[in-house]
């Protein structure tokens, strides 16, 4: 088995974001002269070009965007003890929507416009991924 | 006035396509591109400029320098687009036109094509997770695949519109019939919606027939000045309108559906050209999956937005239709080696050499459709010349 795509930690502009994942937060850049949050992490605010820019914890919680079940290993056997597996677009709850994995998924039952909250997985591949989780509905459902 | 108006699509030819085992990208390009300078009743020597693009299973650098030098062809400019999908296609006969007009160029030869299948004998194929664009932020989820990023869109149409399994299966269906109408074509043999629905998923919501092949093939297209064109005494196609839009790059960062560049590039396509999708005969959409075909008929206008799953369930896609789609098969079908074959199936449409797939007296034809994953879309209208 080859390893599974590592991101590069050592980007100056992306650091922040996997340091604070390392420490089980989830912060995302805020344009300190716009106010727009946005991801991914850059040099400069896609809204105003402006590289003043902070660092913000945010809440970790969102909706399901949209989501898929991949069920087939692609290209090679990096991926095979995973499979079936989820991949969704989260909506935060700031604004900004990410690709991230959805641990522990019932997947009978996981629909676009569930809640989630981030969990975070310290990985093998020397990396912490900010991924999601459901939070349980009310009404017994998922 | 556009530099548009000044050229003409002379010439297309395709290899084989499906299993060709040994055979390398560049061979199946330079084999395709001799191809479509016969038909265009041109030699060698006539050859002064080249644009192509590697594609990506192998993506490479200075490619268009390494078809010129493999053909023995010293052209002023052999250049490259990356687009996504048709628009690389498209822009590289808005490149043409420019250096046409520019007087760098009076004859181009266009190639394309990729060994997706035999390459992996080579083991030079492409590292998983390079493609998508998501290095940092995506593939490290599992997002390495172009088909579940067509799937993520997929399911959320389906949330939003009540689009359904079967009717992304009426698109493979319709697919295979008009690929079973072509003898190139890689899978001809019938499938029905039993089958479709019985096919593995691979990416929920998409099943094994809900995507593109992966083939071994190559396809190429010469373009000259309309002057030179009618001088040739081959049928030739004008370019009557082009149009693009881009959004984004990674699925995260996609607009809603209704946001996305398809409406805005078909739109600014039509206006150009004068014309509305009801002049339209037939039309080419890129089918990466099914679902791409359903995305298209909306955004080409044949139906409203949300409706494209009851419009394609409806039959309106399949010949006979007043605008059939995909009538050499689509990638689903006929074959994917980068996409370049819509746009030459819709140029033998204008030809009237499609065989039995031929619609009778077409004389306006729209090729049309996304890169990545939904972040660029390309619409050509195109016209007999004459």
């Amino acid at each position: 088995m080859t390893g599974k795509p590592r991101p590069d930690v050592g980007d100056a502009a992306t650091a922040p974001y996997w340091e604070a994942a390392a420490r089980h937060e989830l912060m995302l850049p805020r344009c300190d002269r716009c106010g727009l949050v946005f991801f991914p992490p850059r040099q400069l605010c896609p809204g105003c070009w402006s590289d003043e820019l902070s660092w913000q914890q945010v809440g970790g919680g969102g909706t399901v965007w949209t989501f898929t079940e991949v069920h087939v290993p692609f290209y090679d056997d990096t991926w095979a003890d995973d499979v079936p597996y989820v991949v969704a677009v989260i909506e935060l709850d700031e604004g900004p929507r990410l690709l991230a994995g959805i641990v522990e998924a019932d997947t009978e039952r996981l629909a676009i416009g569930d809640r989630v909250n981030v969990v975070f997985e310290d990985r093998p591949e020397r990396v912490t991924l900010p991924v999601f989780r459901v939070v349980p509905r009310l009404d017994g459902g998922s | 006035m556009s530099v548009l108006d000044g050229i003409a699509i002379v010439g297309v030819a395709e290899t084989a396509i499906g299993k060709l085992p040994g055979r390398s990208a560049i061979s199946l390009q330079a084999e395709a591109g001799v191809a479509a300078v016969a038909t265009a009743g041109l030699a060698k020597d006539d050859i002064d400029g080249v644009f192509s693009f590697s594609g990506y299973s192998q993506a490479m650098m200075l490619h268009a320098a390494r078809v010129a030098e493999h053909l023995g062809l010293r052209p002023e400019l052999a250049v490259v687009t990356d687009v996504g999908g048709p628009g690389t296609h498209h822009a590289a006969l808005l490149n043409v036109a420019t250096a046409i007009d520019a007087g760098m160029c009076t004859t181009a030869l266009c190639t394309y094509g990729e060994n997706g299948i035999s390459i992996r004998r080579s083991g030079r194929g492409r590292a998983p997770g390079t493609l998508t664009g998501g290095e940092d932020f995506e593939a490290p989820h599992g997002q390495i695949a172009m088909i579940s990023g067509y799937a993520l869109f997929a399911q959320r149409h389906m949330h939003l519109y009540g689009t359904t399994s079967e009717q992304l299966g009426a698109v493979a269906v319709a697919s295979r019939y008009h690929a079973s109408l072509n003898d190139n074509a890689h899978k001809r043999e019938p499938i029905t919606l039993d089958d479709h629905q019985a096919s593995p998923m691979i990416s929920s919501p998409l099943r094994r027939l809900d995507c593109s092949l992966i083939s071994d093939a190559g396809g190429a297209f010469v373009v000259t000045s309309i002057d030179r064109a009618r001088s040739l005494g081959v049928p030739f196609v004008r370019v009557l309108g082009y149009g693009a839009a881009t959004t984004h790059h990674i699925p995260s960062q996609a607009p809603d559906l209704h946001e996305l560049g398809g409406p805005v590039a078909a739109a600014r396509a039509f206006e150009r050209a004068g014309l509305t999708v009801g002049d339209a005969d037939a039309v080419y959409i890129h089918d990466a999956c099914t679902f791409s075909v359903v995305a298209g008929v909306e955004a080409l206008g044949l139906c409203g937005e949300g409706e494209g799953g009851p419009y394609a369930e409806s039959g309106a896609l399949v010949l006979g239709s007043a605008c059939p789609v995909n009538l050499h098969g689509g990638m689903l079908s006929h074959g994917h080696a980068g996409g370049v074959f819509h746009l030459l199936d819709a140029v033998r449409q204008l030809q009237g050499a499609a065989g039995r797939r031929q619609v009778e007296g077409a004389g306006v034809v729209v090729a049309h459709g996304n890169g990545g994953v939904f972040s660029t879309f390309s619409t050509m209208v195109l016209g007999r010349g004459e």
